[in-house]
């Protein structure tokens, strides 16, 4: 019953690290399964992702509710997304757990480097479903004509859309090798490179989270890599925290948070790639 | 703004899923405590699609959890099927293929898994 507990909460405080944070709580669940509770890499990578769809698809929802989601967008990249994860997890069950502790350690730097550069306010804050400025509307404006006209919102015109494609294959390789969202590639992604607004492309890229991981999970499902016991207290825990995060996001000191978020990726990694040597 | 009716349909779509899943799974959670079944107890049960209605039926544990992770699985293919209909239904041509593409992928994901 303990470990029951255990599992709950641990979900919990990753959902709400994950919510409050912009990240779908993946980078912080496959360490404390692999590390926390001793489960192979593979197991952790499929609880985790099973975690991250549930928080995709409740937050999603909340998004395409109040008109955030670029809903036709988000399909369109979630076509390459899907295809890479769909890749990625046929890969992942035939690399050595080591390699992919490695490349976990790797990735789990990444994401730190980004947040202690200081953009992560920018690029990695995701708005709480609750949160009025991103749920405000962005101004009308005629997109113009084309595909990536068609795929524009209202003040916004979508542009590189290949870059926007090759980073969504990126992201959904990301996804299913590690059991992430894969946000932290396709947020700067579709801001920086696509022009699309902030607030705009977390909600988007949070919708397209669902259809990606999907496409990995099904493959773990399906391939003995999902551990009933473990992934429904985990996902039941992340959803209570994201859930109780989005409404207290407001009087959280998140400048705090990240430094406290990095210093945890960074023990993390370190462990990790001590997993991964010989 | 108000979103349109598909992106609000969709929405609610993704919503329900939601809550089915996490309700099923903590229907799961709670069978596992009464069964006194550990989250760390090995072998844990395989994916088996026809045991599921004889493990609901017997209210064993595992019969929710795995109802409730393929809720979790399929909330999404589910939201582009809605969406799929909802384009179609719009005239949107070129975004009823995309949703179709997005099936197709997510079917080809369940052939490749199931093959291994």
């Amino acid at each position: 019953m303990a470990e029951l507990l255990l599992l709950v909460s641990g979900g919990g405080v990753a959902g709400a690290f994950g919510a409050l944070l912009g990240l779908g709580g993946g980078v912080l669940i496959v360490p404390l399964l692999t590390l926390g509770f001793g489960l192979p890499l593979r197991e952790a990578v499929g609880a985790s992702l099973v975690c991250v769809i549930v928080t995709s698809s409740a937050a999603a929802s909340v998004y395409l509710e109040r008109d955030v989601a670029n809903l036709r967008l988000g399909m369109t990249l979630e076509m390459f997304t899907a295809s890479a994860a769909l890749a990625g997890g046929l890969v992942a069950f035939a690399l050595p757990d080591r390699a992919l502790a490695l490349m976990f350690a790797a990735l789990l730097l990444y994401v730190a480097a980004t947040m202690a550069r200081g953009r992560g306010a920018d690029l990695a804050v995701k708005p709480a479903p609750d949160d009025p400025e991103a749920l405000a509307p962005a101004p009308a404006e005629a997109p113009g004509n084309g595909l990536a006209a068609s795929l524009s919102g209202p003040g916004y015109r979508v542009r590189n859309l290949g870059r926007g494609v090759l980073g969504s294959l990126v992201a959904g390789i990301v996804s299913a090798l590690f059991g992430v969202g894969g946000g932290i590639v396709k947020v700067p992604l579709m801001n920086l490179a696509m022009g699309v607004p902030l607030r705009v492309a977390t909600a988007t890229s949070n919708l397209m989270i669902g259809v990606t991981a999907s496409a990995g999970g099904l493959i773990y499902l399906l391939r003995g890599g999902i551990d009933p016991y473990v992934a429904a207290p985990l996902a039941v825990g992340v959803f209570a925290g994201a859930s109780l995060a989005s409404r207290m996001a407001d009087r959280v000191d998140l400048r705090l948070l990240r430094v406290l978020f990095v210093a945890v990726l960074v023990v993390t990694a370190t462990q990790m790639a001590l997993k991964g040597l010989p | 703004m108000r979103a349109s009716r598909l992106e609000r349909k969709v929405g609610l779509v993704l919503a329900v899923g939601s809550a089915v899943s996490v309700g099923l799974l903590t229907l799961g959670i709670v069978a596992m405590g009464a069964s006194q079944i550990g989250p760390l107890d090995r072998p844990f049960p395989r994916f088996d699609l026809g045991r599921v209605p004889a493990d609901l039926a017997a209210t064993e544990p595992a019969g929710f959890l795995w109802l409730g992770l393929l809720a979790v699985i399929l909330t999404p293919s589910v939201r582009v099927a809605a969406s799929l209909v909802g384009f179609a239904a719009s005239g949107e041509r070129r975004m009823a293929v995309v949703a179709l593409i997005g099936l197709a992928i997510i079917c080809l994901s369940a052939i490749l898994g199931a093959g291994g």
